[in-house]
């Protein structure tokens, strides 16, 4: 939460903000983006605290985003060599790893159990899942502080309950170099 | 009664039984026909930030830095996924603290509902080829924390039925399984893809927006899950609570945070505050709240900034507050649509899996609702859970939720039970059946 450390008129400025503004709103309006972004939202959930590679596949995403930005030219530059051998480690790591069979995550090895070729009356991992809801209806939590949340945002589809969150919100979350 | 046909090295007398409930979260070994499993270790591999080296299991709580230490589990979604990784671990189990020679034992472990047939595979890899075990036994933990529960309370309605529905709230994920006779009825068991895992790293999610940066601390965020979630009774109500300042709101609760100088470990800063909410409950409606708000609302204010600030509060201690993320995160056992999950919640599971059964059967599925693994261990668990359930049950049915003996342990308890039988011996894969024909051949004897 560092909002004091950039003034709105500096984040105005940013040619960062000019180039992908558009590029983020768009986004973030997608509904299939959205969703998508649920999606990998509940993934994280399963998620252990073993952060050893997602440095590298952040900063390739980044770099894409930067891409015709004159004042990261030389940056990049510098950095380039950097990657380079952070990549070739990342590599080696890989080899190493195949050597050792590296594990793959259960959902691989569900797919690959191919238990959709069972017949019908054995019970399998699928069959056992409990389904969807009887109703459809979902509370909404206010993503700032919690409480039971009325309002959504035009921009994002993040929920808040009253103006003081939103206030938050539009502060931390939704965007907010592009104010 | 030939025992352990292929096993003829135990000699003459009886060959000792390790039992081994794997779960995701933690292991517990031990041996069969004792009451408590030796030792409880939980089932990852952990690295402090400071160190290059792995450590395993129970050595976690020998590390000094615990703030942001890395954790490396062999069970992903609740299923054995990194046969090395869990190798290494039953290693230490079986060496440093039961201290055995698996060839001169057999093994009963309890594998997970519905395990992939490549998974069993790889574990009888391990448990014939790696360790060399005599025999190994499969079981499963719903039936197991059943007959466990029958033996403790032998006049009771399950075990004069024989007949209950479990509800295995775990690690990974919530079964609620019918068990009849003594076995699980494995057409009819549902599932949740929510667990303490799923739990823990919500609220991680939620603490790292509000408050501090937690999202490289799942260790410590256990932690504060295990000692300050519970389960809400009225949520609106108690929500309304939550966001009351002052005395009022006795949802307010502060964990200090290890700062690994002072404090290695976390802790509740008052306990006593924080289990308020037992007795609040039990009355009718606070009314005399608002009296004494106004000067606990300056003195809450100025702490609360102070933290805000991300300034060392009065102690200097890293303190975090929590208010309805204390019962926001279990409610997503019951409600996981909020979560924005398209799966329905724990009540509704178990209705599902009643139904699956014989009609005969539902009458004494509700009246026999048993619970079981750590996630139930919430504070007001059971009364939310008949709360939620009572509704669904047609009228004439009784509704009976209890909690087993030791939710933990109980899988454990009655893989003892079970190890010390004499079904054991006769049904055990031993070492040269699995020579002989394979895994898969071997493993027909433990459908479910």
């Amino acid at each position: 939460m560092d909002d004091e450390l950039g003034t709105p008129a500096l984040r105005r400025s940013s040619t960062r903000a000019k180039k992908i503004g558009a590029k983020v709103s768009a986004v973030l309006a997608d509904p299939n983006i959205r969703a998508q972004a649920a999606l990998a939202r509940l993934d994280a959930l399963e998620n252990d605290n073993i952060a050893v590679e997602a440095i590298d596949v952040d900063d390739d995403d980044e770099a894409s985003l930067d891409d015709e930005e004159q004042g990261f030219r030389e940056k990049k530059a510098a950095k380039g060599t950097k990657r380079k051998t952070r990549r070739a480690k990342a590599q080696a790591m890989e080899r190493i790893g195949n050597n050792k069979k590296t594990p793959r995550s259960f959902l691989e090895l569900l797919q690959e159990a191919n238990l959709e070729s069972l017949p019908a009356h054995i019970p399998t991992y699928h069959k056992a899942a409990v389904g969807p809801p009887s109703s459809g209806a979902r509370r909404h939590f206010c993503t700032v502080c919690g409480y039971l949340a009325p309002y959504t945002c035009t921009r994002c589809g993040a929920r808040f309950c009253s103006s003081r969150c939103k206030v938050v919100h539009n502060d931390t979350r939704c965007q907010k170099f592009l104010q | 009664m030939a025992r352990g046909g292929g096993g003829g090295a135990g000699g003459a007398g009886k060959t000792t039984v390790v039992v081994l409930d794997n779960g995701a979260g933690f292991c517990k070994a031990g041996f069969g026909g004792e009451t408590d499993p030796s030792v409880v270790v939980p089932n990852c591999m952990a690295r402090p930030r400071s160190a290059k080296k792995w450590v395993v299991g129970d050595q976690i709580s020998e590390v000094q830095d615990i703030q942001g230490i890395s954790i490396r589990r062999p069970m992903d979604r609740g299923y054995l996924i990194n046969p090395d990784t869990e190798k290494e671990i039953w290693e230490r189990v079986f060496k440093t603290h039961l201290k055995i020679r698996p060839s001169e034992c057999s093994l009963l472990l309890v594998e997970p509902l519905f395990n992939l047939p490549s998974i069993q595979k790889s574990t009888d890899e391990i448990v014939f080829e790696e360790f060399g075990f005599q025999s190994l036994f499969v079981a499963n933990a719903p039936a197991l924390s059943h007959n466990y529960q029958v033996d403790c309370a032998p006049d009771s309605l399950i075990a004069k039925s024989n007949c209950s529905l479990v509800v295995d709230a775990g690690f990974s994920f919530t079964h609620a399984v019918p068990v009849f006779d003594g076995f699980v009825v494995n057409h009819a068991a549902r599932r949740m893809n929510l667990g303490g895992k799923a739990l823990t790293n919500y609220l991680k999610e939620l603490v790292s927006y509000r408050a501090w940066n937690m999202m490289d601390e799942t260790y410590i965020m256990e932690d504060v899950k295990e000692k300050l979630c519970l389960c809400s009774l009225d949520t609106a109500a108690d929500l309304d609570v939550a966001r009351s300042r002052g005395r009022s709101n006795y949802f307010l609760c502060d964990y200090i945070l290890p700062d690994g100088i002072k404090h290695k470990r976390g802790f509740v800063k008052n306990p006593q505050a924080a289990s308020a909410y037992m007795h609040k409950r039990k009355k009718v409606e606070p009314v005399d709240m608002e009296e004494d708000d106004d000067e606990e609302i300056a003195e809450k204010e100025e702490t609360r900034s102070a933290t805000k600030a991300g300034l060392p509060a009065k102690e200097d201690h890293q303190i975090l507050t929590l208010t309805n993320e204390r019962f926001l995160v279990p409610e997503m056992l019951f409600h996981p649509a909020d979560l924005g999950m398209n799966e329905a919640g724990l009540a509704e599971c178990i209705v599902r899996a009643v139904k699956a059964c014989h009609p005969t059967l539902h009458p004494v599925m509700y009246s026999n609702v048993l619970l079981t693994g750590g996630s139930t261990l919430f504070n007001g668990f059971k009364e939310r859970l008949e709360n939620e359930l009572r509704p669904l049950v047609p009228d004439e049915f009784e509704v009976n939720v209890q909690s087993v003996d030791d939710p933990l342990l109980a899988a454990w308890k009655g893989g003892s039970m079970l190890a010390a039988s004499q079904d054991f011996h006769t049904a055990a894969i031993t070492k040269r059946e699995y020579e002989e024909s394979g895994s898969s051949r071997c493993r027909r004897r433990f459908m479910f």
